[in-house]
């Protein structure tokens, strides 16, 4: 049985720069250095975390982020802002991308870590799914994001963002996100759409008990045992080095290489009742989307519906396909894709720079 | 156009296994991403290039490309100075989806070592049995998966 490192920090909440460094250094390791896969659970301090392309004075309100005394940064792998803090486990996995038992592609690769947490969520009763464009969900809400990186030629870094706790009424005090205007709705649409490890469960447990969990979880996937480890000195040098290039340095964390950022309200009276589209584009493509209104659905299918779109190109081609994919008769009732996307592309026509 | 299992590898392009093609163009090389790949990767949200006059070496990281929550890399596929990049991109990156052998090239290089560097990429039947195997890996892990 294979022998994997992991890093478990459990004495104190780690700052943005800190533990983004140190998650950097684990593809570098695997990579260059010659280790094994190193696992890395840590908590962060309260931050605001934006994915690596993004806009970050888009997506967050830095003013508040600082009056809140919360952190902000950017870390390198991909997708969309984080809130973290210590009742969210974050997670960082340094993997050689030849390594035997990992996916082929892209799609595959998340498939495989997806069934590591999947298998540590059911440690704590948790039934969770794997929802493509890289989510874990629980009956249709999201608990967990995944997202990757290759920073190296064969490194690959995974992180995830596991909600054991949240409090919802801070995505609404410090996101931007279409619904900011709009502040019951923006907290009832995260509310139907989030669920945490402890409402899914009777008895609270706490991160360090949901480590454990998906620790046993990556061991029973991959058949392997973890060995608490240290970075080496070369590791620590390396890290270091990442923390003053990138997690301290102005330029990589207010970045403009980044798409453009539009959002937009698309409103549209049908025979199923009204719809809202509330859009987030990132240059071509959808960014976040949530639709609202006053028709029959079930929170799984609207959620199925909203990651479906999620990450494909805004043209109605591309959007009436996404939508086929998993339509089913009456997921909205008397609703057809056609007409969804109708009031998808009036929220694109209505797109203004926030 | 060759179409290798359904997926578009024009002929006379040289392609190399992190699946960006290279087509000579005198003593340049111009880059961009495979159809396999574009299919893979789903809808491109942005792509983070080298800037002109960069130099790239032969299989190393030379830019970024995001599709969803995916950063992957972009490999040189010769060595030499980058001389143009395709700044169509930066407005709609999905060029790379809808066109990726026509207006979703990427960028154009100035080989320093052509002739030598040709040999470590794939044309032909090579490209075909390459494909073959991606398409087994994956169907592979599908089957896991189920």
């Amino acid at each position: 049985m294979g022998v994997w490192r992991l890093l478990k920090e459990t004495e104190r909440p780690l700052t943005t720069a800190e533990g983004l460094s140190i998650d950097d250094t684990l593809s570098q390791s695997v990579d260059r250095l010659n280790s094994p896969p190193i696992l890395h659970l840590y908590k962060f301090v309260p931050s605001a975390i934006v994915g690596r392309y993004q806009d970050i004075e888009a997506a967050l309100r830095l003013q508040r982020l600082e009056e809140l005394k919360m952190e902000y940064n950017r870390r390198s792998t991909g997708g969309g802002t984080v809130i973290m803090g210590p009742t969210v486990l974050a997670l960082g996995f340094g993997i050689n991308v030849d390594h035997k038992g990992l996916g082929a592609g892209i799609r595959g690769v998340f498939q495989v870590m997806s069934q590591a947490l999947i298998r540590g969520l059911g440690h704590l009763g948790i039934q969770a799914v794997f929802r493509p464009k890289n989510d874990l969900e629980v009956l249709g809400r999201k608990i967990a994001g995944l997202s990757a990186a290759m920073d190296s030629k064969k490194g690959i870094l995974f992180h995830t963002s596991l909600l054991v706790d949240f409090d919802l009424n801070l995505l609404s005090e410090v996101m931007n996100t279409p619904l900011i205007k709009f502040k019951d709705k923006g907290y009832s649409c995260f509310s139907q759409r989030l669920t945490t490890v402890n409402m899914e469960r009777k008895d609270p447990v706490s991160v360090e008990e949901v480590m454990d969990a998906v620790m046993k979880g990556f061991e029973e996937v991959f058949q392997v045992r973890f060995q608490t480890s240290s970075f080496t000195e070369e590791e620590w040098n390396l890290s270091l080095k990442l923390k003053e290039e990138r997690y301290q340095n102005p330029q990589w964390i207010f970045s403009h290489r980044h798409p453009r950022v539009r959002m937009g309200i698309g409103r549209l009276k049908t025979a199923a009742g009204l719809l809202e589209v509330y859009l987030s584009l990132a240059g071509a493509v959808i960014e976040s989307i949530f639709i609202t209104g006053d028709f029959f659905t079930t929170t799984e299918d609207l959620n199925k519906i909203e990651s479906a779109l999620k990450y494909t190109r805004c043209e109605e081609e591309q959007l009436v396909n996404a939508l086929n994919s998993i339509w089913k008769d009456d997921i909205i009732y008397n609703l057809t894709p056609e007409l969804l996307v109708e009031a998808i592309m009036l929220a694109k026509e209505n797109q203004v720079r926030l | 156009m060759a179409n290798i299992f359904g997926y578009e590898m024009p002929d006379g392009l040289y392609y190399n296994e992190e699946h960006s093609w290279a087509k000579v163009e005198g003593n340049k090389v111009r880059v961009g991403m495979t159809d396999f790949f574009q299919r893979e990767a789903g809808d491109i949200v942005f792509v983070d290039l080298p800037e002109e006059g960069d130099e790239v070496s032969q299989g190393e990281v030379c830019g970024k490309i995001q599709s969803r929550k995916w950063i992957g890399k972009l490999v040189a596929p010769v060595s030499g100075e980058v001389s143009e990049i395709n700044e169509d991109l930066e407005d709609d990156p999905t060029l790379i989806n809808k066109d990726p052998y026509g207006q979703g090239w990427i960028l154009v290089i100035e080989a320093s070592d052509l002739d030598s560097e040709l040999k470590n990429l794939m044309q032909g039947e090579a490209v075909a049995a390459f494909i073959e195997k991606e398409i087994k890996k994956a169907e592979e892990e599908k089957a896991k998966a189920k």
